[in-house]
């Protein structure tokens, strides 16, 4: 047969592209893609956007340090506006496309609708946005973690600062009526019950309350000398707290995790002074302890960065971590290799961005501490040591 | 007084307060609908836009919250105007449903760019109404729920005034009733659904600054208007009367099914009622009988 010149160049051109088709393979085996369904709009934007920016900064370092063991480490994500269907159509789209052992989910529904299919495929394990406490749970959602404690152990850790500071104080829980919300009421009732604390008011605001006046009302009633938020991010608890001290209540209030952001409290001036928390990180500007990783995210990231960005910035780093143990290991990347790996993380330092060093027995990371914002510093400023609660 | 008719007493002089801010809510829906007969769902995210115009006036420009105030609410008119010759106007004539989605696209670019501009994160207004305790008798009232109430209840006020002496609200009523008609009376009804869009999107603005005052301002704070559209259709679309009192009677069983039941049955309440209402009287309680259903 002969060859034509126009054969031999289509022959070049096809083995060219071969070539840089096998290059791309080869550039794509040496990487390890973080997915992500990430809430960037909506409801929940503020933490999805915090949430990227941390987990691109772990991920930088760790590629500026040479990757895990020669792979680079890159994070594949699109927005999902917090609604499940699209958290789903994201995962769908982006599992398609890439190799994805590892992902990041943005809520709670969409960890528990996904969760089947990642028992099916066994390919990844799963982080996210939720802490919720029924993913707590390694029998049912066996590739799930929480990168802190769940919703319960929040409540656990509020529960025993109180215990301690004013043993037998009367409490009132006040929740918002949606999952999030309502998810740690029943245990937390338990727990003041074991801990010798009096639950004397529980109080559910329909979601997107806006006026509190009637529940400040029941609030001056019962008189509690804590008050503990849940499922709110920053409205209404202003609001309540401003009402409730000009009617003369002593009320302590307090909040969890995704309402402890100081930046949003700082814009609510003298009425937010006192308000406490529980967080499992240290803020941006704490000073106290050695936190190298704290001082590397100051070096990245000039301006204050919020409660999410650590979240994130933690949830990349353990994911990273199970990664790279599985490839010391030499084993596969699946779903059981990375959890087994996950969990044998134990008394791991994770910088000073969480005051222990951690472990990670089952789904969670039990560990917190209280924080309490003071309105003159702008800050919140830590009121007790770290509590673990496991 | 007996500490338990206190406490009614209170909680339904909260739910009055609420029920006012919805109602305030509920009469931006009305104004437009009663001249235009658009259904203006983006209601919500100009209520939202309203707060943070006020937010960007009075703490991105130090401006006094007095000043910030009306100019929120001046924005809000604009926007209206804008979105009235710009969107709504080469619309006429076609199918009130497709103007109807028009309006729901028109909420979604709203947030986007709300977003886009100031950020998702939450953010509080700088205080431009005093937190001291304000006591009818022995009974407890917010100072910020009574104000909404004064300032619902002023503007209702004005606007029934209006809609029955002044030429305008006359030619508003006229246009409502029947366009051909006012048309050939020389009444100038383009001009007239531009007023109806300018005055219902300023309303839902200054409606917006209330609402952020007491709840703080987020890019999902439109979700308050939802509520308010359940006023409407209980107490009538094209009815002011009916969303001065649909607003106050939901807010009052609100508060009451909120403190009695729990918070839980508060939304149970308020979509049955709203279930019952388009059953029994799905052109609400003082809407017009003709009204066009969706």
């Amino acid at each position: 047969m002969n060859t034509t010149r126009r054969m031999t160049m289509g022959l070049l051109a096809g083995a060219a592209s071969l070539g840089l088709g096998i290059g791309a393979v080869q550039a794509q085996d040496k990487e390890i893609v973080i997915g992500g369904s990430l809430p960037m709009t909506g409801v929940f934007a503020f933490a999805g956007l915090a949430v990227e920016k941390g987990m691109q900064d772990y991920i930088s370092m760790v590629n500026e340090a040479g990757g895990i063991d020669g792979y680079t480490v890159r994070l594949a994500y699109e927005d999902t506006g917090y609604k499940v269907d699209q958290s789903v159509a994201v995962f769908n789209k982006l599992t398609s496309q890439e190799d994805i052992h590892l992902y990041y989910g943005d809520s709670t529904g969409f960890a528990k609708t996904i969760a089947p299919e990642l028992a099916r495929s066994g390919d990844m394990i799963m982080g996210g946005a939720s802490f919720a406490s029924e993913l707590n749970d390694p029998e049912a959602y066996p590739y799930t973690f929480i990168p802190g404690p769940d919703y319960s152990e929040m409540l656990d850790i509020l529960l025993e600062y109180i215990a301690q500071e004013t043993p037998g104080a009367s409490i009132a829980l006040i929740n918002s009526d949606t999952e999030f919300g309502r998810d740690p009421i029943k245990p937390a009732k338990a727990k003041a019950e074991e801990l010798g604390l009096d639950v004397v008011l529980e109080i559910i605001t329909p979601p997107g309350a806006v006026d509190v006046s009637t529940e400040v009302l029941k609030l001056r009633r019962a008189r509690p000398d804590y008050a503990i938020f849940h499922g709110y991010v920053l409205a209404p608890q202003p609001e309540f707290i401003s009402q409730a001290k000009e009617l003369g209540l002593d009320t302590k209030f307090m909040g969890t995790f995704w309402s402890m952001d100081s930046s949003l409290w700082a814009g609510v001036g003298e009425a937010a002074d006192g308000y406490m928390g529980v967080m499992p990180y240290r803020y941006y500007y704490d000073e106290d302890g050695d936190a190298p990783m704290l001082a590397k995210i100051r070096e990245m990231q000039p301006e204050y960065v919020s409660t999410g960005y650590m979240q994130g910035f933690l949830s990349a780093m353990l994911m990273v971590e199970s990664a790279k143990r599985v490839l010391d290991a030499g084993e596969e990347m699946t779903g059981a290799n990375l959890k087994a790996a996950l969990n044998s993380i134990e008394d791991f330092d994770t910088g000073g961005i969480m005051g222990l060093p951690i472990s990670v027995p089952g789904n969670s990371v039990p560990v917190g501490r209280v924080y309490q914002f003071s309105a003159s510093e702008g800050k919140m400023l830590p009121v007790s040591d770290w509590i673990s609660v496991e | 007084m007996n500490p338990d008719f206190l406490f009614f007493i209170e909680v339904s002089l909260a739910g009055l307060g609420s029920g006012a801010l919805l109602a305030l809510t509920a009469l931006a829906y009305v104004l437009i609908y009663k001249a235009t007969r658009v259904v203006n769902l983006a209601v919500s995210e100009v209520l939202m836009l309203g707060g943070y115009l006020f937010f960007a006036f009075a703490a991105g420009w130090n401006f006094s919250p007095w000043l910030a105030l009306p100019l929120a609410i001046i924005g809000g008119g604009i926007v209206g105007g804008i979105v009235e010759r710009g969107l709504i106007r080469p619309m006429l004539g076609e199918n009130p449903i497709s103007v109807f989605m028009v309006t729901v696209g028109l909420g979604s670019i709203l947030v986007g760019l709300t977003e886009l501009m100031w950020g998702a994160d939450p953010r509080t207004l700088p205080a431009f109404i005093s937190t001291k305790p304000l006591f009818l008798g022995e009974a407890y009232v917010s100072r910020k729920i009574a104000v909404t109430f004064v300032v619902a209840a002023v503007a209702m006020g004005i606007f029934l005034a209006l809609f029955r002496f002044w030429r305008g609200g006359v030619a508003l009523r006229a246009t409502a009733t029947d366009q051909a008609a006012a048309y050939s009376c020389g009444i100038n009804v383009p001009g007239v659904f531009s007023v109806a869009w300018i005055v219902g999107c300023a309303t839902a603005a200054g409606a917006g600054v209330l609402l952020g005052a007491i709840g703080g301002i987020s890019t999902t704070m439109g979700v308050f208007g939802l509520s308010a559209l359940v006023v409407v259709i209980i107490g009538g679309l094209d009815s002011i009367l009916g969303a001065l009192i649909g607003g106050l009677a939901l807010g009052l069983i609100q508060s009451w099914a909120g403190t009695y039941l729990g918070g839980e049955y508060s939304s149970v309440v308020t979509f049955g009622l709203l279930i019952v209402a388009i059953v029994i009287r799905p052109f609400g309680l003082f809407g017009t009988h003709e009204i066009e259903r969706l």
